[in-house]
């Protein structure tokens, strides 16, 4: 029975492995998640005009602002893609030859020119539309020149200048010591990071459901199903079934990571650096300033917790579906029943990504002891801090009695459901198999 | 020897199969009849233990049918229990190591049959692409390959030509010879009256002929007389004991309700003109089960 067992699990795996839309799936998941890994090296080896210089030609009527706006300039463009490739030159042609000479898209005419109420007026003047995150560095260089040229003619000397426009530093002070400011700032960031996380366990989650539902479904409809359980026991069938679906589960995450991991080595391999995003943010610091901060700590723990209540819930759900795929008669059946335990992954899945907006919710609280979502919801609401460690337990707690639940009612169902061909009276034979 | 013993087996208030009993020794091959939903599936059901029954005893050989004895079992169902999408090899390799056997004997036995069955070129083919006589040959390797003691068959014929019946006769008669325990079901009487030695006729779940074909058709008392000569349809129908008389190419088939009237209809045919022949026939399994049936649905 034993030999039976792992020949069923291999014939199981084999028969969803060696496929060639498992292959064709794969080349392409891999391909995709290369690409995406790597998409502005690609963008970027493509061309186009963000490649083209930039140059603005500031037309300085007031004499006194272009070296101020350079300056201010210089210090606003961390969230430029390219600033290195930004010319910025000053001209005293008039301005309606620097507007005849604007030639293409990649040309901007910035004209100043004193106002008596305001100092200094602006003028930006472009073929076409200017990418936003320039223009916002523009408007800002601009009005932080303005403000130091009305600090200066207020005669302000240039030390207190200097006092002026330096940042407020700001103390944070939070009264519970167990958390700290750098803290504040990572559970902001994890809190939109850790759903982007989840969303390979949820589609394996969809792959494991239609993969059971699929095999069993086939077995049914073709009446094999009677000729192998008349040589293993359904117990040893079911088993091999969530066996092998989840050893698939595994084997897919696996590729994924590969892909990952083969994807950030060639970011680093082309760019240099593996979060380099192109752009001056400082996403390095973020970085750093994550390992440094206590959620390394946190996440010495919450990774562990997260992959067992990840493990036990892929175990649930595989349960799960595999007695709703023997109560079910055809493939169409099942896809129907499907759907409830879809939504439900949905709802797990979107309330993870709304904990960090409602902070102290009771609502998303309880609904994170819920098996089959408390692994969506659980993880990120403890990294957040709003729930300990004893509601994390309460959720392991839960899943492991429905999984002993499903274990011992659903392979009574299953005995029943494998064999059953008729719709007629479903919930009366299964709700007599679970008395029995 | 297999042996049900007062089994009854119900889903709800429908009795599927009521305190049937009946023995089936080693190279005998026993049929089991009934229209549909008689109870026969049911039944091969309970004998492989794919269900409990509600009452009564499974054995063979005296010990209970079990997981370590479903090994020694051939199980073919009813509808093709295939799996489409595999090849002829890999479904082979899939039934077989269910059965406990090793992968090289599967190999040997499976391409033993191919040949045998004249379809070797479809060993690494996919199921679903070959015909449906090929599919019911694949079917029977399946249920034979492990050489078993228990044969199972239900409806083996189904989708066949004249040909392949004829090709899985010889091959049934074959584990016959060699000491296996056969059960078959068909509604094709012609071909159980062929080679079933015992059967055993199921009408709503219940036996209601059961015993050796040759006493089943001795006890049957109505028979069939095949008469030549120049002869009046009416005139025969006159006669005491005739039920039916029907005109055949050359003769008349007179049914008569009992064979005790069989002197009775010698004495009128032969003071008619011309008679060339005169015939008692036992009537054939269709017939009885036919009857039977009725009966029992009449009742």
């Amino acid at each position: 029975m034993k030999n039976k067992f792992k020949y069923l699990v291999g014939a199981s795996l084999k028969k969803k492995i060696k496929t060639k839309w498992f292959a064709v799936v794969n080349v392409l998941l891999v391909v995709l998640i290369i690409g995406l890994i790597n998409i502005d090296t690609i963008i970027e080896s493509f061309g186009g005009d963000f490649n083209e210089p930039t140059n603005i030609v500031v037309k300085d009527e007031t004499g006194e602002m272009f070296d101020l706006f350079v300056s201010n300039f210089k210090q606003a463009q961390t969230y430029l893609r390219d600033p290195e490739n930004i010319n910025i030159k000053i001209s005293d042609s008039d301005k309606e030859l620097l507007i005849e000479e604007i030639d293409n898209e990649k040309e901007i005419v910035i004209y100043i020119t004193p106002d008596d109420n305001n100092y200094i007026k602006a003028e930006i003047i472009s073929d076409s539309y200017v990418d936003n995150i320039l223009y916002q560095t523009i408007t800002t260089s601009i009005n932080t020149s303005k403000y130091t040229i009305a600090m200066a003619k207020s005669n302000i000397d240039v030390d207190e200048l200097q006092h002026i426009n330096t940042p407020v530093e700001i103390a944070r002070n939070i009264l519970d010591e167990t958390k700290s400011s750098q803290e504040e700032t990572m559970n902001f960031f994890m809190g939109i990071v850790f759903p982007i996380f989840i969303l390979p366990f949820f589609m394996l989650i969809i792959f494991l459901v239609q993969m059971i539902g699929g095999e069993i479904n086939e077995e049914k409809t073709t009446r094999s199903m009677e000729v192998i359980i008349s040589n293993v026991s359904p117990k040893v069938h079911f088993i091999s079934k969530i066996v092998a679906s989840n050893l698939f589960v595994f084997i897919q995450s696996a590729i994924l990571l590969v892909s990952a991991a083969i994807g950030i080595a060639v970011r680093k391999a082309t760019t240099g650096s593996i979060i380099d995003l192109g752009m001056d943010i400082d996403v390095k610091n973020l970085f750093e300033m994550l390992m440094s901060s206590d959620i390394a700590s946190k996440l010495a723990y919450i990774i562990p917790i997260t992959i067992v209540i990840m493990l036990l819930s892929f175990l649930a759900y595989s349960l799960l579906a595999g007695v709703l795929a023997s109560m079910t008669t055809s493939i169409e059946d099942f896809q129907q029943l499907q759907t409830p335990v879809m939504l439900i992954c949905m709802a797990g899945y979107y309330l993870a990504m709304l904990a960090p907006s409602f902070e102290g919710s009771l609502f998303i609280k309880i609904v994170s002891y819920i098996p089959f979502i408390s692994a969506f919801i659980s993880p990120p609401l403890l990294l957040l801090g709003q729930i300990g460690f004893v509601d994390v337990g309460i959720s392991l707690g839960l899943l492991v009695v429905v999984i002993y639940i499903m274990i011992k009612y659903g392979m009574k169902i299953y005995k029943v459901g494998i064999l059953n061909y008729s719709t007629s009276k479903l919930w009366t034979k299964m709700l007599k198999a679970v008395k029995d | 020897m297999l042996k049900l013993n007062n089994i009854t087996k119900s889903y709800g208030d429908l009795k599927a199969v009521d305190n049937l009993s009946f023995e089936v020794n080693e190279g005998e091959i026993f049929g089991l009849l009934g229209i549909n939903g008689a109870g026969k599936t049911t039944t091969f059901r309970v004998i492989m233990g794919l269900l409990d029954a509600d009452e009564g005893t499974v054995t063979l050989d005296g010990k209970q049918i079990d997981y370590e004895v479903t090994d020694k079992i051939g199980f073919l169902t009813e509808e093709r229990s295939l799996l489409l999408k595999m090849t002829v090899y890999d479904q082979m390799m899939y039934y077989g190591v269910l059965k406990g056997m090793s992968k090289e004997k599967i190999e040997t036995e499976l391409d033993k049959w191919l040949k045998r069955f004249e379809i070797e070129e479809y060993k690494h083919r996919k199921i679903k692409e070959l015909s449906k006589g090929n599919q019911q040959k694949i079917q029977f390797i399946a249920a034979v390959i492990n050489n078993p003691r228990l044969l199972i068959l239900d409806e083996p014929f189904a989708g066949l030509d004249p040909v392949n019946v004829e090709m899985f006769m010889s091959a049934i008669k074959e584990f016959k010879n060699n000491g296996a325990i056969i059960i078959f079901s068909s509604h094709r009487m012609e071909h159980v009256e062929l080679f079933c030695e015992k059967l055993v006729v199921l009408v709503k779940g219940q036996a209601v002929l059961k015993g050796s074909l040759k006493d089943i058709k001795k006890e049957y008392r109505k028979k069939n007389i095949f008469i030549s000569g120049k002869l009046d349809k009416d005139e025969l129908l006159k006669i005491k004991g005739v039920v039916e008389v029907r005109k055949k190419q050359t003769d008349y088939e007179v049914k008569i309700e009992d064979e005790k009237y069989i002197d009775n209809v010698f004495e009128h045919i032969k003071k008619m003109d011309k008679i060339t022949k005169f015939v008692v026939e036992e009537p054939s399994l269709n017939e009885i089960f036919v009857s039977k049936v009725g009966e029992s649905y009449e009742k």
